[in-house]
């Protein structure tokens, strides 16, 4: 596996260019997510129709494959008259499966938080309003940024399969590269390399988020 | 080398004939976490069938001394020998403190048995598991002689229609009298008790208090940590106060209790009465 | 929308397919099981450079996608000389993934277990080895059994991945149909419900086992 400088001086900008496609996707993923999966959380909260229905949802989207929802959206959407771009539809299937975890997450930091604090906070006289202002959503807040992180990190990663819908991020340019010469080693090396480096990078935004809500309390 | 003069001076090595050798013998203990010294040169001998209470405010270091008797916590200078042999550490030919070999001091253990405060039972076994899963395990002993042994421990305690339980299913007390007999299985020498009821409920407390007065008068050598005065009071020979990581002060019951030397003792039990008003 | 005849006419051969599926998924766990324990033991008791090589380990592999290291363990595994069937390759690859991920979960049960359980396992004079096999495996992997039954249902929706490497399972045969029969949506509608079968009959295991440690403790 010899070091062929001039394959990887052409190799990095091509990966850059896959590595910006990935940080769009996983960015805009997590941003609606933070909304959608608020939504979903909240009506599952919900008794009635709209609480089993967004019940549902999250068990299909837990439950089925990602690659499986990207054909779907790609393939079945172009077929019933709604074609979306390689990009739109990563994002519509990465943001309908991940909406279903953050939702989760939500739902997992609301209740984590003691009855207690409920109890403590409505003997203290706050109305509802108040007692989630200043008390249960600031702890809610603090407990769900290390799962948010992971879920990132997992983000990241996925973006990675749309790759079997050609969409031009790190994977499929590496796939490309690989196919078209014989430095498979340094390839790998350099796609390893960037999802090492947006993962961490990932990683120790999410620490350093942790540490200065801890601060700010 | 000052470990070889000080260990050296403080171990009996020559006991006088008049004496009975010491079931246990702690000497010059010191254990130091990071900055703070938990122990400091604690020395502490305790006669076969004898039952030595500790008591002392907290942070004085009596929990972490019965710790470092079966090692579970190491410490940096001392040796202590159970009924003459040493266990965690010995002096070798020259006088140096050497740390044994991990199977001799795993051996060693077998010979003590320690009761916990809380978490004490195994949650995942039967109460009669419990108790035959080491001597089955650690000594080798068959599952028949080993089961019989622990209905006979169980009936001691009261506790012979308990034993295809689980710990989850009995009350604090019932699990602490199990813990003792599980203790006793193994054939100790010695039994350490570390506050075992201070996580009780206090109509539990007497029960287990009952139990370890029944192996005392049955002539165990025993070390007990505990906040109970009156309990104190009725089950020790020799009552030891421990405070800052020294002992402060030893003697007999009556004389700690109702006419402390110090004023460190003094000061404690004074605050004890006026919280418990024994 | 159209009928669902060309799924019913392939119904038989995805389900050849999700058999294939739960082959490699089954083999794979085993693997990933005994070595995610293996990893989790080293971290907890191993001195401070087999600490070090294992969280090297789980950085490496918890940052870089699965696709990436499945594509490339594809084209590089050959050039190394190890002449492994590509079913072999790709059941590697997924267990020493999910290995690291698995080794966390059990970690975790380990860390979880009071000290006072240690302590009296030390006492009654049990070597490492007898603590182990008698009193803190039993618990920790009673405790970890929940999250180690979303990790495998993780790893079930994970082979759909090999499809893109070329591998025949459930995904790869749904995309054979669809492009025999132009009906993408019914085909990979029915694969996804062939999935959901499978992953939330786990979730449901998964759901019971967490039930029953809650009420055994």
């Amino acid at each position: 596996m010899p070091f062929d400088l001039n394959f990887i001086a052409r190799l990095i900008p091509a990966l850059l260019e896959g590595a910006k496609i990935t940080v769009e996707l996983a960015v805009l993923t997590m941003a609606i997510c933070l909304v959608w999966g608020l939504l979903v959380a909240l009506a599952q909260g919900t008794r009635g129709p709209l609480g089993w229905i967004s019940g549902g949802y999250i068990q299909i989207v837990r439950n089925t494959p990602l690659l499986i929802q990207l054909y779907l959206v790609y393939f079945g959407l172009s077929m019933a008259g709604i074609p979306l771009s390689g990009f739109a539809s990563g994002l519509v299937a990465l943001c309908a499966q991940n909406g279903g975890y953050v939702a989760e997450i939500y739902r997992g930091g609301l209740q984590s938080v003691s009855t207690r604090q409920f109890e403590a906070g409505r003997a203290l006289g706050m109305g509802r309003w108040t007692l989630y202002t200043t008390v249960i959503l600031p702890q809610v807040v603090a407990r769900i940024i290390p799962p948010l992180t992971n879920q990132s990190i997992s983000i990241i990663k996925d973006t990675s399969q749309v790759a079997a819908i050609a969409v031009m991020e790190v994977m499929k340019i590496s796939e490309i590269w690989v196919e078209t010469s014989a430095n498979t080693y340094d390839v790998f090396l350099g796609a390893a390399l960037i999802y090492l480096a947006l993962t961490s990078v990932t990683s120790c935004f999410g620490r350093m988020t942790e540490r200065w809500l801890a601060f700010a309390q | 080398m000052e470990d070889t003069l000080s260990d050296a001076q403080s171990l009996a090595i020559e006991a006088p004939e008049t004496r009975l050798r010491p079931m246990l013998e702690i000497a010059g203990v010191t254990k130091r976490f990071g900055e703070h010294t938990v122990l400091r040169k604690v020395s502490l001998s305790v006669q076969p069938g004898e039952v030595v209470v500790v008591i002392g405010p907290s942070g004085s270091g009596k929990t972490t001394l019965l710790r470092c008797i079966n090692l579970l916590e190491e410490y940096e200078r001392g040796i202590v020998t159970v009924d003459g042999e040493p266990i965690g550490y010995r002096l070798d030919a020259g006088g140096q403190r050497i740390r044994m070999l991990e199977r001799d001091i795993v051996a060693a253990r077998a010979k003590i048995g320690i009761v916990f405060q809380s978490y004490n039972l195994f949650p995942h076994m039967s109460v009669l598991h419990n108790i035959t899963a080491a001597p089955i395990r650690v000594k080798g002993i068959a599952r028949a002689q080993a089961e019989a042994r622990a209905r006979e421990l169980l009936a001691m305690i009261g506790l012979s229609d308990k034993e295809a339980e689980y710990p989850v299913r009995l009350s604090g007390g019932q699990q602490q009298r199990v813990a003792i007999a599980r203790a006793l299985a193994m054939d100790p020498k010695i039994m350490l008790f570390d506050e075992v009821t201070s996580a009780l409920d206090p109509e539990l407390v007497g029960e287990v208090l009952a139990a370890m007065q029944q192996l005392a008068r049955a002539g165990m050598t025993m070390v007990v940590v505990t906040h109970e005065m009156s309990f104190a009071r009725d089950i020790a020979d020799r009552i030891v106060f421990m405070d800052g990581g020294v002992i402060a002060e030893e003697g007999k019951p009556e004389q700690i209790l109702f006419s402390p030397r110090t004023e460190r003792v003094r000061a404690f039990l004074k605050r004890y009465n006026e919280r418990y008003r024994i | 929308m159209s009928s669902f005849n060309p799924l019913y006419h392939s119904f038989w051969y995805l389900l050849r397919g999700a058999g294939m599926t739960l082959l490699m998924a089954g083999v794979a766990v085993v693997p990933a099981t005994v070595f995610g324990l293996v990893l989790a033991l080293a971290q907890v008791f191993g001195r401070r450079l087999m600490r070090a090589a294992v969280v090297g380990y789980l950085f490496l592999v918890r940052g870089i996608p699965l696709l990436v290291l499945l594509t490339f363990a594809y084209y590089l595994l050959p050039l190394t000389g190890i002449d492994l069937p590509p079913f072999w390759a790709v059941v590697l690859v997924i267990a020493l993934y999910y290995a690291a991920f698995m080794s966390e979960v059990f970690r975790a049960g380990i860390l979880s277990l009071p000290a006072a359980q240690w302590d009296a396992a030390r006492s009654l004079g049990m070597t490492r080895s007898l603590m182990l096999q008698v009193v803190v495996l039993p618990q920790a992997l009673r405790l970890a059994a929940p999250p180690f039954v979303s990790l495998c249902i993780s790893l079930v929706k994970a082979t759909s991945l090999v499809s893109i490497v070329g591998l025949w399972e459930l995904t790869m045969a749904s995309r054979e149909v669809v492009e025999r029969t132009l009906a993408p949506f019914q085909i990979f509608i029915g694969a996804a419900a062939i999935y959901f079968c499978i992953c939330y009959a786990l979730a449901l295991y998964g759901r019971h086992l967490e039930r029953r440690a809650i009420l055994g403790h």
